[in-house]
């Protein structure tokens, strides 16, 4: 042994002990130089899309993993995972996102292709809400942790997704020429065909085509947690789902399978947008007038009767005479928001509705103070653009860009970095131009550009 | 030791559809109760509306049944010295909007959706519970049960059994 040693030694030390020193610099002349490649760090273009999502982690509706705090062996059993500040969605970094939409507990988002995967889901997947996903043939997963593609059946690679929407257990897909695609829960015929109530949603495989709705093309969707809305290119809106508080509107308080027409004061108009959350709907026509239905037990939908289930749409032109042209609509579970053409924010119902500093109830449209959304003596321009209503948070997008957020902080779904509720407007951290905020029951997402 | 009270509790369908807050909710009753009995069923229509008849009329009735008979609902019958009040407290004001401000953290707070997706029902009394545990589990006798086992699942030994997620006699 001993001699093997030192014969290696002696025949080898060479390969151990000699290396190789750069001993002069190189030297680059002044010509040369200008030849070398300069690196370009990548830079973001406005046409960039990203996505911001906070709130419930545990669900994997974030589609980010976090990781888990040094806690005791099983303490995770009792606390969950949450993102307390907005993180960046490294999915939104790798495809161009185009749509979002969030559920209760799962996320979808539909991107720039041409190919077959055109929408992504991740979250609770119990109901197939975010299609059939099943490593182990025959188990299929509960729950997606990261973004996962979903396959809906297209009839040509080249359709593209206009819209997306998605409910407490059903995600609808709305394409540009070839209706909408529904998947997930139909237990209240919310997917928009017949009802079986024998069905098992868990690893189904069903994905339902509504090419047309009375002849004419969808041009929107809108999801509420058990019921959906579509309106057609003239401006004609069609429900289907959970019934029981009138959120269809089709005069009755029954389940509705096939997708029908809402009744009442909507008929004869042309209808641009429709919001709706939990259970309570709103309506907005081209001529910026209001129009709602559905649950009103906080007064959401204010009738002279004080009727608690609305089921027809009525107008509420008299209820928002002197708030001018309205702009965008928000309905939350026991409250409203809307905001006018000139960017105020308006808010009645019941709850933390940003007014102050108690739990209260406003049965007519309150003013929230401008300034709480950056409107001062500095900065009179600065407007509310858009509106959007969870279960119980409100968010306000001004045209600035910045994110308002206030209501009930479940967890950590208002992004300010605590579990406290917010009682008026305050701005999110969010490094980029938010062009898009979603709030579910307890997670937000936000669609942006970057600053350029 | 006070002798056991028993109480239904049945995990409505969106909770039981939602993992997370299943394996909560499901951590809370194994902690805190003694798990005599569990059973998921999917309840129809006409089973609903019988269960819920003490509501019949009121605005919300039609709301509730249509919303039970949606899809799977978890039931169990719990034991504690103090079961039924033990059971509401930790659910919290039946209404979601209002009670989620003066409770954030009991578990129609933090799961609830709405006023009727309110994440789990609990018997409001000792003799409602009784009625209720016999609609659901009619050949569970109730006077058997509190003759014969309530001294052996008070004094023990049991053991939880995670598949059954039910509490057993330790062998």
């Amino acid at each position: 042994m001993n001699t093997l040693r030192a014969l290696a030694l002696r025949g080898n030390s060479k390969l151990f002990i000699q290396r190789a020193y750069a001993t002069t610099k190189k030297k680059i002349s002044v010509e040369t130089d200008e030849d070398l490649p300069i690196f370009q760090y990548p830079v973001s273009k406005s046409s960039d899309r990203r996505v911001y999502v906070w709130g419930l982690a545990e669900t994997g509706a974030l589609g980010i993993h976090l990781p888990r705090g040094k806690r005791g062996k099983k303490a995770y059993k009792n606390s969950f995972t949450l993102a307390w500040h907005p993180m960046r969605s490294s999915f939104a970094e790798r495809f161009d996102v185009t749509q979002i939409a969030s559920g209760y507990g799962f996320t979808v988002a539909a991107i720039k292709t041409n190919e077959q995967h055109k929408v992504f889901g991740t979250g609770i997947n119990t109901d197939s809400q975010i299609g059939y996903h099943s490593p182990r043939i025959g188990h299929p997963l509960e729950i997606l942790l990261s973004p996962a593609p979903i396959y809906v059946p297209y009839k040509s690679l080249e359709s593209k997704i206009v819209g997306l929407s998605a409910g407490r257990a059903h995600t609808v897909i709305l394409t540009d020429n070839e209706g909408a695609y529904t998947l997930g829960n139909n237990a209240y015929g919310q997917c928009g065909r017949k009802i079986n109530p024998n069905e098992e949603y868990k690893g189904s495989m069903a994905t339902h085509n509504i090419k047309r709705l009375g002849k004419e093309t969808i041009t929107d969707v809108c999801c509420g947690q058990d019921h959906t809305m579509f309106i057609t290119e003239s401006g004609k809106v069609y429900a289907c789902g959970w019934g029981a508080d009138g959120q269809t509107g089709l005069g009755t308080y029954e389940n509705q399978g096939i997708p029908a027409p809402v009744k009442g004061d909507i008929t004869s108009e042309k209808i641009v947008k429709v919001a709706s959350t939990v259970d309570c709907v709103l309506a907005l026509n081209d001529k910026g007038e209001l129009f709602g239905w559905g649950n009103s037990e906080y007064g959401q939908v204010p009738m002279a009767t004080k009727q608690q289930q609305v089921n027809m749409s009525y107008a509420l032109v008299n209820f928002t005479k002197g708030l001018g042209k309205i702009k965008d609509i928000a309905s939350g579970g026991s409250f409203c928001l809307i905001v006018n053409e000139h960017g105020d924010a308006f808010v009645w119902g019941y709850g933390l509705l940003g007014l102050g500093p108690n739990v209260q109830h406003t049965a007519k449209p309150t003013l929230i103070p401008p300034p709480l959304f950056g409107r001062n003596e500095f900065n009179p321009e600065c407007t509310v653009e858009k509106v959007s209503c969870g279960v119980g948070h409100l968010a306000a997008i001004t045209n600035n860009g910045d994110l308002y957020m206030w209501g009930r902080n479940r967890h950590g779904c208002l992004g300010l970095g605590h579990s406290k509720d917010q009682l008026f407007p305050l701005r999110v951290a969010i490094g980029a131009h938010v062009l898009k905020a979603v709030c579910s029951v307890d997670h937000t997402i936000a669609l942006c550009k970057p600053f350029t | 030791m006070q002798k056991l009270q028993l109480t239904l509790a049945i995990i409505k369908p969106h909770a039981v559809k939602n993992p997370v807050a299943l394996s909560y909710i499901r951590q809370v009753i194994k902690n805190k109760f003694i798990v005599v009995k569990t059973k998921r069923v999917s309840l129809d229509k006409e089973a609903a509306s019988n269960f819920y008849k003490e509501h019949m009329g009121k605005f919300f009735y039609n709301r509730l049944v249509t919303f039970m008979a949606s899809g799977c609902i978890d039931l169990h019958i719990m034991g504690h010295a103090n079961a039924v009040e033990l059971w509401r407290k930790l659910l919290g004001p039946t209404s979601v909007y209002k009670g989620q401000f003066q409770e954030p953290y009991c578990l129609r707070g933090m799961f609830g959706i709405s006023d009727t997706r309110n994440v789990a029902h609990g018997s409001d009394s000792s003799t409602s519970a009784e009625r209720e545990i016999k609609f659901f589990f009619p050949d569970f006798s109730f006077y058997e049960w509190h003759e014969f086992s309530e001294e052996y699942y008070r004094k023990g030994p049991i053991i939880f059994n995670d598949h059954l997620f039910e509490h057993v006699r330790k062998l």
